[in-house]
């Protein structure tokens, strides 16, 4: 695996690092670190481990082994003081429906032993750069999914971190919040915010990460930019055949060789090769018959399923 | 990677345990401030209630109850009329009622389904200064509640003096600190609201009734004495009956540090478990 040498810029920097609940191990000895300004992403399925290793970088988990330096400390030891300089947003809601949406900026910000004035002058900049000014003294209970979702990043803003966390920030949005909060986050980043991210969407990694880690199975299967990742581990197209009866009855001789690798999923097989439409061709020279079938660049799914066999929303 | 790169971790000294519970001197603070600003959108209305609810509880059980009881309420009171015997008592039982309460669904609330608490955690907040915090409020929020019920007793004459009318409002804050605190340490692992109405059946209401609150709790057989001097109640209706009637209390200051007992012990416990629930 290749591990960053250039330590002085890491913000965070993870050695076999491992949490273990019972017998059951939730990160098994990863080793990663974010420099100073990147985005940088966890990728992969539900259960890989990703929150559990979140939960640790925000100092809320005491790690079972391994070492851990949050901005040059150990979350254990040092818990209160790196968590002032983190923002840390949740995967479910965790804003106070009783208070408005400004006041649950104001009564945040005091947790973080901020002045009361530093804190009103902050949440009026959040809520304008989140487009919530106009809700200000709305209640928090009637605001939409995504305008509740503004206003858990705003609220984690509120100690102007150094490092911004986010849980899966963009499950069970539309898609129109979705592209709203992904441009909120970019200009984030552009402002120098340094942002870790957890996703199974492999979309919102490509878009937004300039590095990111593919985790399954509570250990990380590979590291880079999504570019470097679709190159080492993808052909340059993808195409898909659909066989909605099922794959198992195609054998193995007719796929072999019609692009540079194959995949079977249940209903579908996954051709990477260099060209999709030659390769589609080969398919219909060997007697395959796909109900339908389309072509596509490869994406980071494709990544994931060449190291694990699997896709991601399996 | 290989395995010789994983550094096993020591196990967490003690001093790093007690270091990890002990509070930050001032934080808690920022935790009872928020309790306020969501408190604010309701105080109003808790004016009012506090001014009936003392009225209402003295009208129909004080001069019913004390029609009842008639000539013998004497007997029992030792010379007091029946209302003026029952009333410190029942402050006493509202504290109790009002810290449990207060104890019990907010708190639960915050970790299961608002999660506001998994945000604070994630600050600089300690569990302990978040236990502190949220348990500082109950106890202003009971005293708060107590003043209208002083008020009440010292307007009609039940209270003999207003010093005594005071230091049963400390009484009374102190009581709904000696539940609150334990409730929050059972609040804080438990997963639904069902226990509560176990607490809240076997326990609390219970109490009411045997803690010298509507007949000496002498006339208890000695096992029921004994248990009912185990729970904070009966020492806070001792503590104010006598402050109310301006008579003595015997062993006073053993009465009151067993309700402080009970608050700091209680807020030891439940910042333990709070941390274990939420720092995993």
């Amino acid at each position: 695996m290749n591990l960053s040498t250039s330590n002085a810029t890491a913000l965070i920097r993870a050695r076999g690092l491992t949490k273990t609940f019972g017998s059951r191990t939730a990160v098994d000895a990863i080793s990663f670190d974010v420099r100073d300004g990147e985005f940088f992403g966890f990728l992969g399925p539900n259960g890989a481990g990703k929150t559990t290793t979140m939960r640790m970088m925000a100092g809320v988990s005491p790690r079972t082994a391994g070492t851990l330096e949050i901005l040059g400390s150990d979350p254990d030891h040092d818990g209160p003081r790196i968590r002032g300089q983190i923002g840390v947003v949740h995967q479910q809601e965790t804003l106070d429906q009783e208070l408005t949406v400004r006041e649950n900026l104001l009564v945040f910000g005091r947790f973080f032993g901020l002045a009361h004035k530093e804190i009103a002058e902050r949440a009026d900049q959040l809520l304008e750069l989140f487009q919530l000014s106009d809700r200000a003294k709305d209640q928090v209970e009637p605001l939409s999914g995504g305008m509740k979702r503004r206003l858990s990043i705003a609220r984690s803003l509120i100690n102007a971190p150094r490092i911004l966390m986010l849980d899966e920030p963009t499950t069970g949005l539309d898609p129109q919040a979705r592209h709203l909060l992904w441009d909120a986050l970019q200009r984030l980043k552009r402002a120098g915010t340094t942002i870790v991210l957890t996703t199974h969407y492999m979309d919102e990694a490509e878009q937004l990460c300039d590095r990111l880690v593919v985790m399954d199975q509570a250990k990380i299967v590979a590291e880079g930019s999504p570019r470097q990742l679709i190159e080492q581990y993808a052909s340059r197209e993808v195409l898909e055949l659909r066989f909605p009866d099922g794959t198992s009855g195609i054998s193995k001789a007719a796929l072999d060789g019609i692009g540079d690798r194959y995949e079977r999923l249940a209903e579908r097989v996954i051709v990477g090769c260099e060209s999709g439409e030659a390769a589609h061709a080969r398919a219909l020279e060997r007697g395959l018959t796909p109900e339908s079938w389309l072509v596509r660049r490869s994406s980071l799914e494709d990544v994931f399923l060449r190291l694990t066999g699997r896709s991601l929303d399996e | 990677m290989s395995a010789a790169q994983v550094a096993p971790r020591r196990s967490r000294g003690f001093a790093a345990t007690v270091g990890g519970l002990l509070p930050h001197p001032t934080r808690w603070r920022h935790v009872t401030a928020y309790m306020v600003a969501v408190y604010r959108r309701e105080w109003v209305g808790s004016v009012f209630s506090g001014f009936i609810e003392p009225i209402v509880v003295l009208v129909g059980l004080g001069i019913g109850l004390g029609v009842l009881v008639g000539d013998r309420a004497a007997e029992i009171t030792g010379g007091v009329s029946y209302v003026a015997y029952i009333a410190p008592a029942l402050m006493m039982s509202q504290a109790m009622q009002f810290g449990a309460g207060e104890a019990a669904w907010p708190i639960l609330a915050r970790i299961m389904w608002v999660r506001i608490y998994h945000a604070m955690v994630a600050t600089p907040l300690k569990p302990t200064d978040i236990i502190i915090g949220a348990i500082v409020f109950i106890g202003g929020k009971v005293a708060f509640a107590a003043v209208f019920f002083a008020a009440v007793l010292l307007i009609s004459g039940i209270a003999t003096s207003p010093i005594g009318a005071l230091a049963m409002i400390g009484v009374s804050t102190l009581t709904g600190l000696a539940f609150a605190a334990p409730i929050t340490a059972f609040s804080v692992t438990q997963k639904t609201d069902q226990g509560f109405s176990i607490i809240f059946r076997l326990v609390i209401t219970p109490l009411t009734f045997f803690s010298g609150t509507y007949f000496p709790i002498e006339n208890l057989p000695d096992w029921a004495q004994f248990l009912s001097w185990c729970t904070p109640l009966a020492h806070g209706v001792a503590l104010s009956r006598g402050l109310a009637l301006g008579t003595e209390t015997p062993n006073a200051l053993a009465h009151a540090l067993i309700l402080v007992a009970w608050a700091i012990g209680g807020t030891v416990v439940a910042s333990v478990l709070f941390r274990r629930r939420m720092l995993k």
